[in-house]
Order: structure tokens, then sequence, then C-alpha cells
């Protein structure tokens, strides 16, 4: 933890300001208040200064909003359930191994037809399926789709896909993207897979996600306002909230990312541009984004990156670099 | 714009304003920028403190028993406090509605240059948040920003009011000093 220090000006500043905040702070602590800032005129400009700061962070948007109350203001009671369902799941599997019947019926399924779907860069697509299940492919993106005797079989391979599933408990329904799967309960659901690391976002509903690799068993359940995290790194499953806003965001020509690296960003990007970006260092990658950009405004966002970032962009015939910034000269 | 306000009330009532308006322009000329901090820190936001502030001025200068008040510069803040307390209620009321009815919340200011401001500005707030104690920077992010009141924090931090009040005041405090280092080296 650092040392905290600041001048008493700040300290007493910001203790009347918290002291002001609230309706009973009426007469008696108003006018303490005055006596204070009339005893040296530093006092009152150190007041507002917490009022600049507090108004400020109080009319954030809401992507950092929601990236701060996260990082600072989880809710325990999202904390407290995932807990209980990591406990929970290991009985259910013990359930799940002893009887048995799930991994014979896995492997009793017979071959299906296979129908796949992809978009072209810069294209989303609407796809309704067989059973009016419907789809949004984000752009470059690859979904393939086998409906089976007892189950809906969807794979994403590649990109991102909403989906609003006409439910029906005898055929369930799974996304598979990567090491994770999905499997609805009655829901919409948006699955973004960026190589080998997945993000489910749920808008309605409820949906168990689980980790595919044989040493990981474990299923998540997942509700409404949460958005679950895979990344194979930490070979971990995160859960965060969302808003349908957010899950909503690219399908109106705007990608939303909240604590992401940016090599994640770029590949996400590059799936909505003729010109592709690269990263050059790989440290740049590691970065942490949070934020929107609008498709059709890609170039400024570009643009405006250096301002953000220690990076510099070259634009090249075929593409955009972002490599490391030039060591700065501090004189 | 104070001018304009006083002479159209003394237009409408002259013989018992002419008294009111000077001892208003007092108050004025001495406490209207703390009147100001004052309602900036109750309503998070500039524009509508200088709103009712002005509000408040109107009031003084319309009451009937002046003669009743002993001191001015209390009563100047005591409207304004209420005045604030009421512009709060139809802000909730209204984002309430909003909230209902709108499912595009987050779709305004978005360009690029807004973002890479904002990034910026929450990358110096997230570091001086992590050298916090977490209850300080939780009780923090729970009222300023996600603006709930200290009651609620308590309630959801299982602490005592007066605990969230002191949390929230350090980080306040620090922050604010953090930030004065990165903008003024």
């Amino acid at each position: 933890m650092a040392h905290l220090k600041h001048d008493t000006i700040v300290s007493a500043a910001a203790d009347w300001w918290v002291r002001l905040r609230e309706p009973d702070a009426e007469g008696k602590h108003v006018e303490q208040w005055l006596t204070w800032v009339n005893e040296d005129e530093r006092h009152l400009a150190a007041f507002e200064r917490m009022n600049d700061l507090a108004e400020r962070l109080g009319t954030l948007d809401q992507v950092s909003r929601q990236s701060l109350i996260k990082a600072f203001a989880a809710s325990t009671a999202a904390g407290r359930r995932l807990g209980v369902w990591w406990a929970a799941a290991a009985s259910i599997l013990v359930a799940v191994l002893a009887g048995g019947g799930y991994v014979a019926w896995m492997h009793a399924r017979p071959e299906i037809a296979t129908q796949v779907y992809q978009s072209g860069i810069g294209q989303n697509r609407d796809i309704v399926l067989s059973d009016g299940t419907r789809v949004a492919l984000g752009a470059a993106s690859t979904l393939s789709v086998r409906y089976g005797k007892d189950e809906r079989d969807v794979t994403l391979s590649r990109g991102e896909a909403f989906f609003e599933v006409v439910h029906d408990s005898q055929h369930p329904f799974a996304v598979d993207a990567g090491d994770v799967s999905v499997r609805d309960i009655g829901t919409a659901f948006d699955v973004r897979r960026t190589d080998r690391r997945v993000t489910v976002a749920v808008t309605q509903g409820r949906v168990a996600i689980a980790d595919r690799r044989a040493n990981q068993q474990g299923t998540l359940e997942a509700g409404a306002g949460e958005r679950v995290s895979y990344d194979p790194e930490s070979s971990g499953m995160s859960v965060s909230s969302v808003s349908p806003e957010q899950v909503a965001s690219w399908r109106h020509d705007r990608l939303e990312f909240i604590d992401e690296p940016l090599n994640v960003v770029v590949a996400n990007l590059n799936r909505y541009t003729e010109k592709p970006l690269h990263i050059a260092d790989a440290d740049l990658g590691k970065l942490v984004y949070t934020g929107s950009i609008r498709i059709d405004a890609i170039d400024s966002w570009i643009t405006a990156l250096p301002d953000v970032f220690p990076l510099r962009v070259s634009q090249q015939a075929n593409g955009v670099t972002l490599s490391d910034a030039q060591p700065r000269v501090h004189r | 714009m104070w001018q304009a306000l006083a002479t159209g009330h003394e237009g409408m009532n002259t013989v018992t304003l002419s008294v009111h308006v000077s001892d208003v322009e007092a108050l004025f000329r001495e406490h209207n920028r703390a009147l100001i901090a004052f309602l900036q820190c109750r309503l998070h936001s500039l524009s509508d403190a200088q709103e009712v502030a002005q509000e408040a001025y109107l009031r003084m200068l319309t009451m009937d028993h002046r003669e009743d008040i002993d001191s001015l510069r209390s009563y100047l803040f005591r409207v304004a406090g209420n005045l604030a307390i009421d512009k709060l209620r139809k802000h909730k009321v209204r984002s309430d509605f909003a909230a209902a009815q709108s499912h595009d919340e987050a779709m305004d200011e978005e360009s690029p240059a807004h973002h890479a401001m904002a990034v910026e500005h929450v990358t110096g707030i997230r570091h001086a948040l992590r050298e916090l104690p977490p209850k300080a920077s939780r009780a923090f992010v729970m009222h300023v920003i996600e603006g709930r009141d200290f009651a609620s924090v308590a309630q959801a931090m299982k602490l005592s009011e007066r605990m969230v009040r002191y949390h929230v005041a350090n980080a306040l405090a620090h922050c604010r000093a953090r930030i004065d280092e990165e903008e003024i080296p």
C-alpha cells in the first residue's frame, strides 16, 4: 500500500466535501464550513477542486463507469454466487459421471449434415435457423450448425455471433467456441471468439458455460446482464456485468471493449476494416483498453491512439502498424 | 445576468424590494462563490448549481417576512439546500423514466477523441484507487461513480455510515492529490 500523504488543506477540503454531501448537513455544518472557507482563501479553491473531480467522475461515459465499478466495487452478490457455483460444479460432475449417460449419449449421436455460415470483412449477417432461432453473425465470422436428433450443436470457429434461441428442452442448444461450451437455458446471448479467448454475454435468460478441455471440468451459470470471459492464459473464467446495449453495440456498428488487451481489440477491429491493424511490438498487445469504437470512424480512433497509449501509428499501403513510441527525452 | 434579474423584480414591486435588492446584492457579492461550491457538492453539476443559486436569490427577493430572519446568509444557504433537494428528486424521476424508456443510453458522446480523453482520465483514477485500501476505493466508487448515497453504501459494505464517509473522504483526497501531481508536474 502506498504511503498516503496529502497536505492538510486537501484533507480538510475532502472532509468538508463529504460532510456537505447530504441534506442533514443543513444549518450547523454549513455555518461551520463557511467559517472554514473564510479562514484562508486557499480553502474554497481546494473545495472547488474536490467538486471538479467528483463531477468529472460522476459524469463519465457508460463504459468507463462500468469498468471502474467492475474493478473496485463489483457486487459481492455475484462473487458469492460464483463461489457457490464452482463448489456445486464438483458435485454435479460426480453425479454426471456416476450416471454415465452423458458420455454415452455424446458418442451415440449419428452424423448429420453440417451447414456452414460465413461472413466477410465488415459485413454482419442475419440468419434464421430451421427451428426459428435467430443468429446475428458478426463480420469475418464462421459458424457451423449441426442439428442432430437430440441436440442442436453450433460451433463458432472465429468471430462473433448473437443468438436468440427458441427454447426446446428436448433438444438442448449448445455453442462451442474453442475451449468453451455454452449451453442455453432459454436465452439470448452473445459469443465472441478471438483466437482462443472467448467472451459470453447474456442479455436474457441463463446459460451454462463449460470448459471443454478434458482435464478442466466445471460449469458456470451466467444470467442476464452477466459477461463471462475465458482467457486461455489464466485458464480461468471471470464474471463481470454488461448492459444489453453493450452486448448489442456491434450490431449497431460500434465495437465496445471493457478491460481488454489491445491485441484482442485489434483482432476484432480487423474483422471490420479492409486496412488491417498490425501490432509490431508484442508488449503493446498487452495494454488494456476500455472504450467504444465506431466502425465508420476506425481511422480517427487510430489517430487518437497515441494520445492514450505509448505507441506510434504508421500507415502503410496495405494496413496500419502500431509500434512502440520512441523513448521520450525529458528536458 | 444578476443585474437583469434584480431590475426585473424592482419594476414589479419597487417599494418593498428596494431594501431587499441591496441586501441580496451584498449576499451575492460576498457569498456567491461559496454558494455555488456548496450547491455543486450537492448536485454533482456546476450548471445545475448555477441554476439553483439563481433560483435561490430569486426566492430571497420575493420572500415576505424578512424581519423574522436573523441571518440572511444562513437563510440563503437553507433555501438553496432545499432547492437542491427538489432538483435531485426531479433528476431521479427523470433518469428512472429515461432508463425505463431508452435502450440507447450509452450511445451518446462516442467520438474517438471523447473516448481517448475518458480513457486517459480513467487510467489516472484507476492508478490512484489501486493505491488505496480496498474498502476506501470501493466506498468511493460506489458513492461518487455509481451515485449511491452513504446509507446504501454502508448497507452494501456492512459498515457504519461514519466509516463510509471516512473512507470516501480519504479516497477523494488521495485521488485529487494524485491527479494534481499528474496535471501539474
